[in-house]
């Protein structure tokens, strides 16, 4: 899924503009004004968090609204079924962002003074440009997708993330920045998948590794294997996250609360 | 005369101050005329990277996104690329 923001004056007008540009499933995200984060008029949340409305009559028509989700939390919900989202709202979240007037967000992506200056074209491309926001939920759905899911009766995982203590005495991990031979990593990843994907009983290989700065506890990598049974699914994950340590150009940084330190001069 | 780019990543980019570095190498010239092109720029960075009189062990060198031999010849226009063993972890 590909993610952009709109922060400043007429923003929302703009991200009403764009959407019926984009190709594919679009959810837009906007920022409500009440605190708690309900709406005047639509009656109190106590007790309540999440809050569904669903058509009765099938036709898959739905509104929601609740208390204990922040950003980052829908835009993982959304993550594995759309294919874009436009955020509205919320210049402080690492998500490339379109500026207007004064806004002055994390990660710009282009500014400009209103929403008319701006060409629709040029949100397309930076919509495009973005880092996709894939998470487990991505890579199971494309997998259970596939014209061969109906030979596969399992699905194996992998889940990489950022270990906090690797020991008691070891000094507590912060975050964990990747950089990755662009371009390169992508050619490995490829490669390794379409490998796999030639054993007997696997259906479907994809693998993600996230890049920047991962905080503890957060995600790094991600390998799905859709097969005919258990046995071949729990090997093709062991060997493409050991393959994928081995042969992928992505580098790591490590800072604890002690010291900061590149990952390989420690092994 | 023509030039290549190195791509250099991790402590690399830090020894060398920069992500990037564009050098000149003669029409004939080899990985090993460019990795010297690139030392003449970038000081600290030969100390990092080899061993004795070869590159050392745990550096990687890539020519156009394939592994590469300093001996192999380079063409106008080629990306080099130059980094330490990629990560691992148990």
């Amino acid at each position: 899924m590909q993610v952009l923001g709109f922060a400043g004056p007429g923003a929302r007008t703009l991200c009403d503009r764009v959407a019926p540009h984009l190709d594919g499933r679009v959810a837009v995200v906007k920022r409500t004004d009440g605190v708690d984060g309900s709406q005047a008029g639509d009656g109190s949340l106590e007790g309540v968090a999440a809050a569904y409305r669903v058509g009765g009559d099938g036709d898959g028509a739905w509104s929601a609204r609740g208390s204990d989700r922040g950003l980052g939390d829908v835009l993982d919900d959304l993550a594995a079924t759309y294919d874009h989202a436009l955020v509205v709202g919320f210049p402080a979240a690492a998500v490339p962002t379109v500026a207007l007037g004064d806004a002055d967000p994390e990660q710009v992506a282009l500014s400009a003074e209103t929403a008319a200056d701006v060409d629709t074209e040029a949100i397309l491309d930076a919509v495009a440009d973005a880092a996709p926001h894939v998470t487990l939920d991505t890579l199971v759905e494309q997998v259970k997708a596939s014209p061969r899911a109906h030979r596969a009766g399992a699905i194996a995982t992998f889940t990489g993330r950022v270990r906090a203590k690797d020991g008691e005495e070891d000094p507590r991990t912060l975050e964990l920045t990747f950089e990755k031979y662009e371009g390169v990593a992508e050619d490995r990843f490829r490669t390794i998948e379409s490998d796999l994907m030639e054993r007997e009983g696997v259906e479907e290989v994809v693998m993600f590794h996230r890049t920047g700065t991962l905080g503890a506890g957060e995600d790094i990598v991600f390998v799905v294997v859709l097969a005919g049974h258990r046995e071949e699914a729990f090997e093709t994950v062991s060997d493409g996250i050991d393959r994928l340590k081995d042969e992928v150009p992505i580098f790591k940084r490590e800072t604890t609360v002690e010291e900061d330190f590149w990952v390989h001069d420690r092994e | 005369m023509g030039t290549v780019t190195w791509r250099l990543f991790a402590d690399l980019a830090e020894v060398a101050e920069g992500r990037e570095h564009t050098v000149s190498v003669d029409p004939d010239g080899t990985v090993g005329d460019a990795i010297d092109a690139l030392l003449a720029e970038s000081t600290g960075l030969r100390e990092r990277i080899f061993d004795g009189d070869t590159i050392a062990d745990d550096v990687n060198l890539m020519r156009n996104g394939s592994p590469a031999d300093p001996t192999e010849s380079v063409a106008d226009g080629d990306e080099l690329a130059m980094f330490p063993p990629v990560t691992g972890g148990r």
